[in-house]
């Protein structure tokens, strides 16, 4: 039962929606709009699991001194003091998580505007010092292929701006023909080969042959 | 000169550099021009088409890590449809901040147009979670994916609501994108329901959007800050009336955000170009003798 029930159960999950979009019938549809509603309650229980699994995860840090504990507590006071105003907030409490009709800010959109904006910020804006020291350390045109992505890379950076127009037209032109024919033709190389494989493991899922996801020991 | 210590060179003067080419431009605005590409002009073009009183979704599936480039885009989008009278149902798809995005920037923009009534001209759903399977359930009933607004306001009970059910309802969607949720409107709801899409995501995920672009999956594409210039100069140039929005001191726009990135990038493609003439001067310096 272990077994049968949850593979029925994906079969039966996986093979609606497929069935749905090749039948053109109510019946058929109004099952797969069913099992959408569900899906999107399934994903909210998904961001609950992500939840505890951070407190498990960070709560054993704490408890074991691992290196860099201390921000472990750090993380879990941001998830506790954001998530309790968050919480109260979709129920109604402090005048909900955005902005009041007034104006004024609640404490969920308060804790968001001067804490998690800024550092979130900070975060993506510290990419560009670090891409700057990698590009100039490592971009080398050590090999024709190397070559070919430098020359790119400087046309597309150059055709960016506005600089690459004023030097010349043909660096925004060139820049824009790399990246609708070449990056185009590559993107959609990677996209069906994606495609491929995420559509060959599905039908694995589906019909039971990769079972990995049941946690099953090895024998059941 | 010894190549070796050039090439082993102080990543903080790297740091450096590209610290004042950021903080420069901001302090000393340049204002330099931009240029339109054609996947801005498409999605200007398919916005330009509609007609006052068409309603379109706008979707804020981005967080405050791609704010400063995906914040001009909701802004000059909200701005433009907005200034023709197209009306606008925002949504948030983006777990980590879509909906206090969609509050900052629809409260900053609705306050530039005293006229609008909530409810009658736009609407703020908020935020729901399981971005693909709220996607696929809105094309049957809206009503049912978000029953009530982010004011808690029961969604029958809303005005533009009664109108807009799925999204036959709808001329078109407006998804500010960070990360895969931009695709899934092209891939999934053009591909499978046939709105027209246009997505406007970060600069690092623009490339993939192409093929999109180029399948007809998508109205138009705005491909990081470079691609909110553009739409900014085009709405500008059409409604010269926003240009008192536009002027306001302070104002973060993205054209001012491009005097930083235009001349961050000229450092960092001098510091590659100098990278590589180091490389290859040390290459063809004869070595000494062990």
């Amino acid at each position: 039962m272990r077994k049968q029930v949850p593979l029925l159960l994906t079969f039966c999950a996986g093979m609606i929606p497929i069935v749905a979009l090749f039948v053109p019938e109510r019946h058929v549809s109004t099952v797969s709009t069913t099992l959408d509603s569900w899906l999107i309650i399934v994903a909210g229980f998904a961001l609950l699991l992500g939840v505890v699994n951070v407190v498990q995860m960070n709560t054993n840090k704490i408890r074991r001194k691992t290196s860099g504990w201390p921000y472990a507590v750090v993380l879990l006071a941001g998830l506790a003091i954001m998530g309790t105003f968050g919480f109260a907030g979709a129920f109604g409490g402090f005048g909900g998580i955005a902005t009041r009709l007034d104006g004024t800010s609640t404490p969920f959109d308060w804790l968001y505007q001067n804490a998690f904006l800024p550092l979130q910020g900070t975060m993506f804006a510290l990419l560009a010092f670090f891409m700057a020291s990698a590009s100039y350390r490592a971009f080398r045109a050590r090999n024709v292929e190397a070559t070919i992505l430098l020359i790119a890379a400087l046309i597309v950076m150059f055709g960016r701006i506005p600089f690459g127009e004023m030097v010349t037209k043909w660096f925004p032109l060139t820049t824009e023909w790399i990246m609708a024919k070449p990056n185009m033709a590559a993107q959609r190389g990677i996209m069906i080969g994606a495609g491929l494989g995420a559509a060959s493991m599905a039908l694995r899922v589906i019909v039971g042959i990769e079972r990995s996801y049941l946690g099953l020991g090895k024998g059941e | 000169m010894n190549l070796e210590r050039i090439m082993q060179i102080d990543r903080r003067i790297v740091y450096l550099f590209v610290a004042a080419g950021t903080i420069l431009p901001i302090v000393f605005v340049i204002g330099l021009p931009v240029s339109i590409t054609p996947p801005v002009q498409m999605a200007f073009d398919r916005m330009e088409d509609l007609d006052p009183g068409d309603v379109i979704m706008v979707s804020f599936d981005y967080g405050p890590s791609s704010a400063p480039e995906n914040a001009p885009m909701a802004d000059a989008a909200l701005r433009h449809c907005f200034s023709k009278g197209i009306r606008v149902i925002v949504i948030a798809l983006y777990p980590l901040g879509g909906l206090s995005e969609a509050v900052n920037e629809l409260n900053k923009v609705v306050a530039e147009f005293p006229d609008l009534e909530y409810g009658v001209d736009y609407v703020n759903l908020g935020y729901k979670d399981g971005a693909q399977a709220a996607m696929r359930k809105m094309n049957e009933n809206i009503h049912e994916v978000f029953p009530t607004d982010v004011r808690g306001t029961p969604i029958s009970e809303i005005p533009l609501m009664r109108e807009v059910r799925t999204y036959a309802d709808l001329e078109l969607c407006f998804s500010l994108a960070t990360g895969i949720i931009g695709e899934w409107w092209a891939n999934l709801v053009n591909a499978q329901f046939g709105l027209p899409v246009i997505v406007g995501p970060t600069a690092v995920s623009a490339p993939k959007y192409y093929a999109y672009l180029e399948a007809k999956q998508m109205a138009g594409l705005l491909g990081g800050l470079k691609g909110a210039s553009e739409y900014e100069r085009l709405v500008l140039d059409k409604y010269p009336d926003l240009e008192r929005v536009y002027a306001t001191p302070g104002l973060y726009t993205a054209t001012k955000g491009m005097d930083v990135q235009s001349i961050v990038h000229l450092i960092m493609i001098a510091f590659i170009l100098f990278g590589n003439v180091v490389y290859f001067t040390g290459k063809r310096r004869p070595r000494k003798a062990a």
